[in-house]
């Protein structure tokens, strides 16, 4: 074989892309999500294939559009595992959805990279070896909105609104636990059905309860909804939303009735640029989409991606799936650049931070230590 | 084959009889002239015709071989051509009759119109293909009775499956089309849920707050709670609850499998439908939705028109039913088919178990000749190689080898004996010759070889005589100059003493000479008579000078006697006074001890037989004899009077005597006598008692020696402490074979 390397070598083939693909909602009530995992996943892949791709392979991105509904979902990603032979899945959008689409990657063998949420289910390891996420689960958002209502603010009386499906349920059982750690019953539930903005009947069984605050599981336009008219009804109590409400979406719908309404987050503050890679983060939005506002969405999008190329990198040339996830499971840690994500054979949740964040009157996200009575 | 085995022994005795026949006169002859004119058989034919035999045995092998598979080849290909394709044949009709049936089941569950027609298409090949099949069987044999029912059957199943397919594809239609109206009923559904869930929560909200919008001012409890308000929102909860009643009927619909069912689900969704056209109308009044209007209308259409999902449901249903049951009947077909197939399969079978088992009959039959034709191969070569080669060839060769061994180990005696008349028995002939050859070559060899060894034998043992009797004289001389030096005292005392009488008798003639001289002065004075004076004395004178002579003549006696015992030169035989001499050589050996030991003394006895007279002797060496006896004794004597106390009067007894034809001499002492160990041994050379020095142990095994020269012989006889005896005898004459 000495004498291969004498021979002229030919052009080098460019080596064939690593295809990711995405179900996510593009269009409907949850579109900013989508487009915002979207966003972030493509800046990271720009950012990777910029530098020359993982192991010189480049990172490709296929989205279709699930609009938020399951049956969609489970469409779309077997379309992508059978059509576009995807390498992996990755930033679907929504529990309803995952909740669908995951058990079909599983059996394909297919990773489930990232999925934007932070329902449990998805979170056992042992019963769901192909999922790789990156968030908090929302039992730990849940808690950390509880620990701040009862700390931070002595708050006793607790209501919640939830969507009436997987995702909501998910979020209030963690609410309910939280509360329940801390000797307390919930003084009020009550639900919405999902895609409408039908939350004005919630809203009045809750006033009803009088609680101190409300942690709402839902989505932007049902959860600004809500927050206007208790506003206008002059029922002010502390509104605290989930991290899949959307934030950014959530402070444009509100505009001035956004004032003081917390949302958690499951990653860092976006334009925190001390952290490297939120700075990282914004020089590849920038380089992707000029002018777009940097994100809670996006920048979990971009993380998601850099986790992805992380994995590949790791994982060595020609990656396996399987090789891929065993790479995750056992690296040591696997810092993005102060974002640090670890897993184990029995963890496929890397990271367990949960941010407080507040809307300011200017319609403004400001990170917070804790909560303050207004 | 047998022929070269039989052949071959009328060639034996030929060559025997020519190399006999060449034998030690024609040496050089050919062995095959002997055999010429016989019939000859050469090694090469004999191994040849071998080999023919073993190729005829191995090509008649081949031929029954040949003949045996060509039987096994007619059955196999009989199995092959008919029996097995028939066999094939009907698992296929089996097999393809068993797919065909399957396949109306396959159609029925058929879940698209691509899959009913790829089924369908399936089923028509497959069909081509059992007719093909079994148009092949009915080709080859005569199973037309099965073929034909067979066929009848498929005929009669064909048209079940026409019915199926048909019947399945117009199902398969209206699924289609009922997959279309259920996603149309969730999109109105979604539709319809979206506006009345809004709805009912904007007007309940209403109720409770008297608000609409964010901006409007509340209204008051009476405006809010109006009867028209509460009427709308109750038909709001009718239309919603009745447009959800009427999803889940349809949803229900679609997934029942009774016919039955459908009737009363019919009625209940048109009512639910009525009902929520009803609430509509009341909603309209206040604020028409087009929407919603549109919607109920489909919700209605969809469930009830003729293409709705309720009839084309119980279209489905219906044609299921009886599809199945032309499955059922074209399944009974089938099993007679099936029924008729295992017939065909079964007498398919019988026949190819016949064929195959004629084929194992050949084929065994086949094995037998073969096995018996390997064994008579075998055999045939075993008798063969045992007969010929084993019996014939190789033992011969084998002799040959041996004859060739033993020959080459150098035994040429044994003749070389190998019959037959080939190359064999040239070779042995040839070996006979050679043989001979060999034979003759190695005696002559043999003879000068032992002349040779013989000469340096004879050579050796002169030069070993030569050397001996070198030896011998070397001896000798040595023992005479030993003696003589041993009879030098004795010599000398015996001279001395004839010497003394010589001296004494010439003083005493000197002094009667004397006496003559004065008185012849006084006789010339003349006072005295002179030749009376002279008379008186010249006896006197005579006797003195007889005396002088006498005494001159002994001492030269012992002179000439000591030449003669020195002398070199051998003996001569000559007629001598043996007791003389005995006498002589016992006075030398007595005075010669004397000589040396004044004290020695003995009292000699002398017997001596005065008849004696002349014997014809070497005086030299019996001398030696006497001498040597009379020393011994003397010596002997001597020892014991040293060792013996003063009573001991030694004595040495000299005996002779003269017989009719010997003469015999003893010399006897009173000594020590001879220690029996000894006495064997006293004869052997180089024996000796003496110390180192004084003797050379020669003496007794000369005397032995001369004496046995002398035709002689010499006895001991001893007792301890007592007495010495050697008795000798001798012949009178000298013996004819005596030499030196």
């Amino acid at each position: 074989m000495a004498g291969a390397a004498d021979a002229p070598r030919p052009p080098e083939e460019p080596a064939e892309a690593i295809l990711f693909g995405q179900s996510a909602a593009l269009s409907g009530p949850a579109s900013e999500l989508g487009q915002g995992m979207r966003l972030g996943l493509q800046a990271a892949f720009n950012e990777v294939n910029q530098a020359g791709g993982v192991h010189g392979r480049r990172l490709a991105l296929e989205t279709l559009d699930d609009t938020y509904e399951p049956v969609a979902a489970i469409a779309n990603t077997r379309e992508l595992i059978e059509r576009h032979q995807v390498f992996a899945l990755i930033g679907a959008v929504g529990t309803p959805t995952s909740a669908a689409a995951q058990p079909i990657a599983m059996e394909a063998g297919v990773p489930y990279i990232a999925p934007f949420t932070g329902a449990e289910f998805l979170r056992d390891a042992r019963l769901r070896p192909n999922v790789v996420n990156v968030r908090a689960s929302y039992y730990q958002e849940t808690e950390e909105m509880v620990s701040r209502l009862t700390g931070d603010l002595g708050v006793r009386r607790i209501g919640v609104l939830y969507q009436d499906d997987s995702f909501g349920r998910a979020g209030l059982e963690g609410v309910r636990r939280a509360t329940q750690r801390r000797g307390l019953e919930l003084v009020a539930t009550a639900e919405y059905v999902r895609n409408t903005e039908a939350v004005k009947i919630a809203l009045l069984d809750l006033r009803r309860a009088r609680p101190e605050a409300v942690i709402i599981i839902g989505a932007y336009k049902p959860a600004a909804a809500i927050i206007r008219w208790a506003h206008r009804l002059d029922f002010k109590p502390s509104f605290v939303n989930i991290s899949f409400v959307g934030s950014s979406a959530l402070a444009k719908e509100l505009g001035e009735n956004g004032a003081g309404v917390y949302v958690t987050q499951v990653v860092p503050f976006p334009e925190n640029i001390e952290l490297p890679v939120v700075a990282q983060y914004q020089a590849a939005l920038q380089a992707t989409a000029p002018g777009a506002m940097p994100g809670f969405v996006s920048l979990e999008g971009y993380l998601a991606g850099r986790l992805a190329a992380e994995g590949l990198r790791l994982a060595g040339p020609q990656p396996s799936r399987e090789g891929f996830l065993r790479a995750l499971q056992q690296a040591e840690a696997i810092d993005l650049g102060g974002f640090v994500l670890r897993y184990g054979a029995d963890d496929n949740q890397g990271s367990e931070q949960v941010y407080l964040t507040m809307i300011n009157g200017r319609g403004q996200f400001r990170a917070k230590a804790r909560m303050a009575p207004r | 084959m047998s022929a070269a085995a039989d052949d071959a022994p009328p060639g034996q005795g030929a060559g025997q009889g020519a190399a006999q026949g060449a034998g030690q006169s024609a040496l050089a002859a050919k062995p095959e002239a002997g055999a010429a004119g016989k019939r000859r058989m050469g090694v090469g034919a004999q191994l040849y015709s071998g080999l023919i035999g073993a190729i005829v045995l191995t090509l008649s092998a081949s031929l029954v071989a040949y003949f045996s598979f060509r039987e096994i080849l007619g059955q196999q290909s009989r199995l092959a051509e008919y029996s097995v394709p028939n066999l094939i044949d009907s698992v296929g009709v089996a097999r393809q009759s068993a797919v065909v049936v399957n396949g109306a089941v396959r159609l029925i569950a058929a879940a698209s119109q691509a899959e009913h027609d790829a089924v369908a298409e399936e089923l028509s090949q497959d069909r081509k293909n059992l007719d093909e099949i079994i148009d092949a069987l009915q080709s080859r044999s005569a199973f037309s009775a099965q073929t034909e029912s067979i066929q009848n059957h498929l005929l009669e199943i064909e048209v079940e499956l026409e019915s199926i397919r048909e019947s399945a594809a117009r199902r398969l239609v209206i699924t289609g089309i009922l997959a279309g109206l259920a996603e149309k009923l969730a999109e109105a559904n979604r539709s319809i849920e979206r506006i009345l869930v809004a709805a009912i929560d904007d007007q309940g909200f209403y109720l409770a707050e008297g608000l609409r919008r964010l901006e409007d001012q509340a209204d008051s409890v009476q405006e809010r709670a109006s009867a028209s308000e509460l009427a709308f929102y109750r038909d709001l909860i009718t239309a919603s609850h009745q447009s959800n009643l009427a999803v889940l009927l349809l949803e229900e619909a679609l997934a029942l499998s009774d016919r039955g069912l459908l009737e009363p689900l019919q009625e209940r969704f048109h009512s639910a439908v009525e009902n929520f056209r009803r609430a509509y109308a009341g909603l309209s009044s206040r604020s028409s939705n087009e929407t919603l209007r549109e919607n109920l209308e489909t919700l209605a259409r969809i469930g009830e028109s003729a293409e709705g999902i309720i009839p084309l449901r119980r279209e489905a249903l219906l044609r299921l039913e009886r599809e199945r049951d032309a499955l059922a009947s074209g399944r009974e077909h089938s099993e007679r088919l099936l029924a008729d197939v295992n017939l065909l399969v079964a007498e398919i079978n019988r026949e190819a178990v016949q064929a195959s088992e004629a084929s194992q009959a050949a084929v065994r039959t086949g094995i037998a000749l073969l096995i018996l034709l390997n064994v008579l191969s075998v055999a045939g070569a075993a008798l063969l190689g045992w007969l010929f080669v084993g019996r014939y060839l190789v033992r011969r060769l084998v002799k040959l080898a041996k004859a060739m061994r033993s020959m080459a180990g150098g035994d040429l005696e044994v003749p070389v004996e190998v019959r037959g008349n080939d190359e064999v028995s040239d070779m042995a002939n040839a070996l006979e010759v050679f043989r001979r050859h060999a034979l003759e070559v190695q005696r002559l060899n043999l003879v000068e070889k032992l002349a040779q060894e013989l000469d340096v034998k004879n050579h050796s043992l002169e030069q070993a005589l030569e050397d001996l009797k070198r030896a011998q004289e070397q001896i000798v001389a040595e023992e005479k100059l030993s003696s003589l030096g041993q009879l030098t005292a004795g010599v000398a005392h015996e001279i001395k003493n004839p010497l003394n009488f010589i001296g004494n008798f010439s003083d005493v003639s000197a002094e009667l000479i004397e006496e003559i001289g004065e008185m012849l002065e006084e006789a010339r004075e003349g006072k005295l008579d002179l030749a009376e004076e002279i008379e008186d004395l010249l006896p006197d004178l005579r006797i003195n000078l007889k005396k002088v002579k006498e005494h001159s003549q002994r001492a030269d006696g012992i002179v000439r006697s000591m030449l003669e015992h020195s002398r070199a030169t051998p003996g001569e035989w000559r007629p001598d006074d043996v007791n003389a001499l005995l006498k002589r050589y016992v006075d030398l050996a007595y005075h010669s001890l004397r000589a040396k030991d004044a004290a020695f003394n003995l009292k000699l006895t002398e017997d001596l037989d005065p008849d004696m007279g002349q014997i014809e002797v070497i005086p030299q060496d019996l001398g030696r004899v006497f001498l040597n006896l009379a020393t011994n004794a003397c010596q002997a004597l001597d020892e014991k009077r040293r060792s013996a106390g003063p009573d001991y009067k030694p004595e040495l007894t000299l005996t002779s005597k003269r017989l009719s034809d010997r003469a015999e001499f003893c010399v006897r002492d009173n000594g020590p006598g001879i220690p029996k160990d000894l006495r064997k041994k006293i004869f052997e050379p180089f024996m000796t008692t003496k110390p180192t020095g004084e003797g050379t142990g020669l003496g007794l095994s000369l005397v032995a020696d001369i004496l046995t020269r002398h035709g002689g012989a010499i006895q001991l006889d001893t007792k301890e402490g007592e007495f010495t005896e050697m008795r000798i005898s001798l012949p009178l004459q000298r013996p004819p074979e005596a030499s030196r």
